[in-house]
């Protein structure tokens, strides 16, 4: 029997699709050329799922059969998911209609697609993380293709489609080989069969492997990373940004939410893979931006390696007494990727012209003297990337690395520390090209565009200097474990 | 198991692994679509064997009914019976077999090799995928994710027509791309 | 009594000033400072500077009464879990000494920089970046003063990066010059990215620290060294290398000097300020403040000694081989710390700190002097020019390296002791005390790391005599390569004496260089009293007559030496080859070409590692590229068939990437089960 405790567990959720449904059907009445009235009804929907969100915050409750949980952690994630929507929205107003690419079902799709992030986050059934993962993914595919006159869109859109179903694939396998080992699907009872130690451990520990395959691939772990260059850039702008930070989180919600109730037990055979998957992706992620002359390509390498830094945190999952910060240091560290990276691409869509064109270092010439609020703003973000200290981005980067210090990972918190000197090479080119460089930029600026840019700029500073206040929120976000 | 049971076991098997690999092989597209429709009757019939009767008629009147008659039509519709016969990256589809191999390998080692005994599955029902066991599961225990699972099929048609409607104005001419 | 000790810790209190008046003075200069002039943006950041100078003095009058000081908390920086981390500053004889020596020598140079960048900026063409100058330079004092008065290890770095950061952008200050118009750039570059190998490792030892000593609190970490020292050896070595790392970055030794003389790059007044009396030996004053775990483990100290008596023989050698007035001075500054780092090595951390405050005056004094000569030199250009039309239309001018018209050139000057008297009076002076001739006063502070040394270990006592004895010299070549004989080119000749602004600082710095010994005067030892409150002094330093008298023997030999070969008969023209050139043939080229160091680095470092990009890059972003280039090469081709072909071209290979990870993960699983 459904209860009312049930509805109230999933009611933003629940706001979020079905303003999208009524979205989908109100759009139909709005012009073509007034869209600008569907994105601003999505943003209010957006905000009123928001309130709910932070109403029913603080709370701990199982909801639909303990399909679903509604936690600290939930509403932590379901606040950065809401908000990336919203920012996304306002950067995609203007961009969609320059491109020419305004329908209003680019904002139901988001939606549908936040309505899965939202699910992700609080999913406590392997069934559910499957449903989520695939609500969130299938409207990306078509957002990604949304441009689809254009070529790179279309050929983004498909690999990512392609890829993305290969990687459901894995995640199917690795749950049903869960399902075999333990006869049960959702947390309560897997969790209860490991403990009475009647699970077949074999089976179990490859459906936990495949289930890492197929996260490893949301969140652009190497080597299932190859996907995101491509992607990232012929995907609109936009999508990309809200795909670099929001997607990237849904994806570290399932791996805490699945690896840290269900497979603790099997840290000591998982834990290699994870340290070995860390390393790569920072080593491979910060390499190979050091040599790319073209801005799309350069963050999405750099979104890799940023997903490499938390993973480097999270390598410590089956440590009882570091997973608390882990958990805190990883939010803390989406937070502030998330405010830096949508201030960075919200750049790259003021100085993108054409659809697909590709922006090389040398169009960011001038900016800095004839836009100096801009170039400032993008210094932030860089510093951030870059984790020069006092940064947003550096306190990120302590926590993480104080974690992995703190569970005994010297080696990989070492390789961290490396490749992150590394990285503030490519960063600081960016400044470089921006202050130093004598050029005419012809930027695309608008009001929606400006304003996230700075308000995320001004978030980073504020936060750079208060940074506690956000890894206390983070620290008070914890996971219903059991 | 009685032997005849097994023997029909592997008998299905074998059908089902062969058609699936011929769909993949066949270079002829309306082939493959046929190899595909043989491989969905084929596990139609281990569901049936499973004791789930309702599970195996909807696959056979949903994918190798419905679903592959529209593959078909499209297949004759665009003319791309014929895939090329090329690789375009030299050596890719060897690495690929290869691995798929090991992977395979893999997991004979693991499931028959490394696993340990377990007892056996308990039994379920006649009733238990009986169509009125599964509406009612569905109605209560799984109505969440009957629900999302609407939402998903819902946002999959969303995007396909979004995909595939034709643009009012003419497609613009790509430029010349550089990286 | 209880009244003066309210007075007294209410002076204590005054501490974040040191901080505030300078950021202070950023603010004012940045909101107003388009309206004020240059005199206007001058004079606040020299009063910020001055105004911190002067709490420096308060806090050491108060000092005088209370010799333990105190710890003045501002507020809470971090607190989460179990670290808790503060911002309070800390009021010792240590920190107030530098604090003195940071703002006393900043205020001169502020002032000194009104006039010189007044100059400079009309020659580079920017005026308006006067005022952008003086507010990184109010940036770096309240940086520095950070760095010196942190309580515990998390404030010193952010004062240690915050001085990184400015020293980066004032390298830089004139980027758009240099050798292609990135030369400068690039020398900024360099000075970032080595220190932030240093920094890295300071980080580590930071790191290292707060995991095995539970906090970051000086006071605490320097308690807890003696049982570490018992149980975990290792650890506190391991500390301590890797701050040395960082010194080696900040303090510009080997192997991380490379950047200093590069540094050069930027204005005059910031090679005084940052790359020669202050910012460079924050290095210095990092290990006399963690002197406990350096003394804890002698194997550190040994590798620290090393370090800085090689370097200050080997940038001693480099120094003798250059032409450029700045850069000569540079080496000699690399030099000096590297006899600093001896000293803290050898346990002499008093005679560290007595010659870190000395070099600091006559240091700042050689740079600025030497920014006079460059002054004077640009307006000859000038004027010149002016006068004779064209002076260099003889192109082989070129050929040989030299440019008849670089101002920074020694080859190009002689004779300016007639055309700039005073700063020829004030150059000798500092030459005389670098040089380590009493009564000046390098002599006693230099005496005091040789009587160490001489105690210590003979080894680096030879060493250390050694380049003492090239600093003499290569101070006397230059001296009488740019003030005697004649002038060598048409900027010499037209050489005129600059203002009392700049003149004005240099005098009050050739009085401090003049004064400066008497701060720990052989049998008085002052400072050593003073900073015995904060410092463990194991033994105190003796003037020992014979080292004393060796010593200053080793310095007039070395500057006659110099007369010889470059006083008796000057350089004919710009030129004529170094007369040491010949006789010591290859070897004198490698000292003018820095032993090669910077292309070793080149080779065995950024080489290697650039490859390693590109071979990342290639197979991952080129194959993709150019496969997206084959794709879409024939526009004609429909989009299915281009799709047709981009898919079944690369999407294969990433869902191969990503197979050959599950088949890697599984077969390590096979290992484990």
């Amino acid at each position: 029997m459904t209860r009312m405790i049930d509805i109230y567990s999933i009611l933003p959720v629940m706001i979020v699709a079905g303003w999208a449904l009524l979205l989908l059907v109100v759009d139909l009445w709005i012009p073509r050329h007034r869209k600008g009235i569907t994105a601003l009804l999505a943003a209010i929907g957006l905000a009123i799922a928001l309130g709910f969100v932070l109403a029913s915050s603080g709370n701990t409750i199982l909801g639909f059969n303990q399909m679903v949980v509604l936690d600290g952690f939930s509403s932590f994630m379901q606040v950065l998911f809401l908000v990336s929507g919203m920012v996304a929205v306002a950067l995609a107003y203007d961009y969609i209609q320059r491109m020419n690419i305004n329908h209003g079902e680019f904002y139901v799709l988001m939606m549908f697609s936040i309505a899965g992030m939202m699910l992700m986050s609080q999913a406590y059934n392997l069934l559910m993380v499957f449903l989520a993962l695939e609500l969130l993914s299938i409207p990306l595919y078509v957002l990604t293709g949304f441009a689809r006159t254009r070529l790179e869109s279309e050929e983004a859109s498909l690999k990512y489609f392609l890829l993305g179903a290969f990687a459901s694939g894995f995640v199917l396998y690795g749950t049903a080989l869960i399902f075999s080992a333990t006869g049960q699907l959702d947390f309560v009872g897997i969790a209860a069969v490991v403990t009475a130690g009647s699970a077949n451990s074999v089976l179990f520990l490859i459906g936990a492997a495949l289930l890492l395959v197929g996260f490893g691939f949301k969140i652009a772990a190497v080597p299932f990373q190859m996907w995101t260059p491509d992607v990232y850039q012929g995907a609109p702008t936009p999508v990309t940004a809200f795909m670099s930070v929001a997607v990237k989180a849904a994806g570290f919600a399932a791996l805490m939410r699945v690896f840290l109730v269900l497979f603790p037990s099997l840290s000591e055979h998982l834990t290699p893979i994870l340290w070995v998957m860390a390393a790569l992706t920072m080593i491979v992620g910060n390499i190979v931006a050091l040599a790319q002359n073209n801005i799309k390509r350069m963050l999405a390498y750099s979104a890799i390696a940023h997903a490499g830094y938390i993973l480097m945190a999270f390598v410590a999952f089956g440590n009882g007494e570091v997973v608390g910060n882990t958990v805190a240091a990883t939010l803390f560290y989406l937070v502030a990727y998330g405010l830096t990276s949508f201030g960075a691409w919200a750049l790259v869509i003021v100085i993108e012209r054409e659809y697909g064109k590709g922006i090389l270092l040398d169009d960011l010439a001038g900016i800095g003297k004839h836009y100096p609020w801009l170039g400032v703003a993008m210094l932030v973000f860089m510093l951030s990337f870059a984790g020069v200290p006092l940064t947003m981005g550096f306190w990120g980067k302590f926590y993480l690395f104080r974690t992995a210090v703190q569970a005994g990972y010297i080696g990989l918190a070492i390789i961290g520390l490396l490749t992150s000197v590394a990285s503030a090479y490519y960063y600081l080119r960016v400044v470089v090209y921006m202050f130093m460089k004598p050029g005419e930029p012809k930027l695309q600026i608008n009001p929606w565009v400006s304003l996230v840019i700075g308000v995320a700029a001004l978030a980073v500073l504020l936060l750079s200097l208060i940074p506690w206040t956000i890894l206390e929120l983070a620290s008070r976000a914890v996971l219903l474990l059991q | 198991m009685p032997v005849i049971g097994t023997i029909f076991y592997a008998f299905l098997a074998i059908v089902a692994v062969g058609s699936a690999l011929g769909m993949l092989i066949n270079r002829n597209a309306i082939y493959s679509a046929l190899f595909l429709v043989l491989n969905f009757a084929t596990v139609a019939v281990l569901y049936l064997a499973l004791g789930a009767p309702f599970i195996a008629l909807s696959q056979i009147t949903v994918y190798a009914g419905a679903i592959m008659v529209l593959f078909l039509f499209v297949i004759t519709l665009l003319g791309a019976e014929k895939l090329p016969g090329y690789e375009p990256i030299k050596g890719h589809r060897i690495v690929a077999i290869g691995l798929a191999f090991v992977f395979i390998a893999e997991l004979v080692l693991f499931f028959f090799f490394r696993n340990q005994v377990t007892g056996p599955i308990p039994l379920i029902g006649p009733e238990f995928a009986s169509p009125r066991n599964i509406g009612v599961l569905m109605f209560t225990e799984y109505l969440l994710p009957f629900e999302v699972v609407a939402f998903i099929l819902l946002s999959a048609t969303v995007g396909a027509i979004m995909l595939t409607k034709p643009e009012r104005k003419s497609t613009t001419k790509l430029s010349q791309q550089q990286d | 009594m209880l009244f003066q000790e309210a007075v007294m810790n209410s002076t204590f209190s005054l501490v974040p000033l040191v901080v505030f008046l300078p950021i202070l003075g950023i603010l004012l200069n940045w909101l107003f400072g388009k309206r004020l002039g240059e005199k206007g943006i001058g004079s606040i950041a020299s009063l910020a500077a001055g105004g911190s100078f002067v709490v420096s003095v308060l806090l050491a009058l108060a000092l005088l009464q209370n010799h333990e000081g105190a710890h003045i908390p501002l507020f809470t920086w971090i607190s989460v879990g179990n670290l808790d981390l503060s911002w309070v500053f800390r009021v010792d004889t240590l920190s107030v000494t530098m604090m003195l020596v940071v703002s006393g020598v900043s205020t001169l140079i502020h002032v000194y920089s009104i006039g010189y960048m007044h100059e400079d900026v009309r020659h580079q063409g920017e005026p308006k970046r006067f005022r952008r100058f003086f507010i990184f330079m109010n940036l770096f004092v309240a940086a520095m003063m950070i760095l010196v008065s942190a309580d515990n290890f998390l404030m010193l770095f952010v004062g240690w990066e915050g001085v990184g950061l400015c020293s980066y952008l004032l390298i830089g200050f004139w980027f758009e010059k240099g050798e292609g118009g990135l030369g400068n750039a690039k020398a900024a570059k360099k000075a970032f990215i080595t220190n932030r190998i240093g920094d890295f490792g300071l980080l580590i030892a930071i790191f290292l620290i707060f995991w095995n000593f539970g906090t970051l609190n000086f006071a605490q970490v320097f308690e807890m060294v003696p049982s570490v020292a018992q149980t975990q050896p290792g650890v506190l070595m391991a500390i301590t290398l890797f701050m040395l790392l960082g010194v080696t970055g900040k303090s510009a030794q080997i192997p991380l000097y490379v950047w200093l003389p590069d540094a050069m790059a930027g204005p005059t007044p910031v090679s005084a300020l940052i790359h020669a009396a202050t910012m460079v030996t924050a290095g210095v004053y990092l290990m006399v403040r963690t002197q406990v775990m350096y003394m804890a483990v002698p194997g550190a100290q040994q590798v620290v000694a090393w370090v800085g008596a090689i370097t200050a023989l080997f940038a001693g050698l480099i120094a003798l081989g250059q032409f450029d007035i700045k850069k000569v001075l540079a080496y000699s500054t690399i030099s000096q710390l590297g006899f600093m780092v001896a000293a803290v090595g050898l346990g002499a951390e008093v005679a560290a700190i007595f010659h870190l405050t000395t070099h600091a005056f006559f240091k700042a004094l050689l740079f600025l002097s030497a920014g006079s000569v460059i002054l004077g030199m640009e307006h000859g250009l000038e004027a010149g020019s002016h006068g004779h039309g064209s002076n260099h239309t003889d192109g082989s001018n070129h050929t040989d390296g030299i440019h008849h018209d670089d101002p920074q050139d020694m080859r190009n000057m002689g004779g300016i002791r007639k055309k700039m008297p005073i700063t020829f009076i004030v150059y000798l002076i500092g030459a005389l005390a670098l040089a380590g001739i009493a009564p000046f006063a390098g002599f006693f502070s230099k005496d005091e790391i040789l009587v160490a040394a001489n105690q210590g270990n003979m080894l680096i006592f030879v060493v250390l005599v050694v380049a003492a004895f090239l600093t003499a010299f290569y101070m006397g070549r230059q001296v009488l390569m740019v003030f005697f004989g004649d002038a060598r080119s048409d900027a010499a000749k037209h050489a005129k004496e600059s203002s009392l602004l700049v003149t004005v600082p240099l005098m009050i710095l050739a009085l401090l260089s003049v004064l400066g010994g008497g701060l720990n005067f052989p049998g008085v030892h002052t400072l050593e009293y003073w900073l015995e409150h904060t410092l463990e002094i194991p033994h105190a330093t003796e003037f020992i007559v014979p080292i004393a008298l060796g010593s200053l023997a080793v310095a007039l030999v070395a500057i006659f030496l110099a007369y010889l070969v470059y006083g008796r008969k000057p350089l004919a023209s710009a030129k004529a080859a170094d007369p040491l050139a010949k006789p010591l043939g290859v070897f004198f080229r490698w000292m003018n070409q820095k032993f090669l160091v910077d292309e070793l680095y080149q080779a065995v470092v950024l080489g290697p590692y650039k490859k390693l990009a590109d071979f990342f890059a290639y197979p991952v972003d080129q194959g993709v590229i150019d496969g997206l280039v084959n794709g879409m090469g024939s526009l004609t081709v429909s989009l299915a068939g281009a799709l047709r072909k981009l898919q079944t071209g690369f999407a294969r290979t990433y869902a191969l990437s990503i197979f050959v990870g599950i088949i890697a993960i599984l077969v390590y699983l096979l290992t484990r089960i």
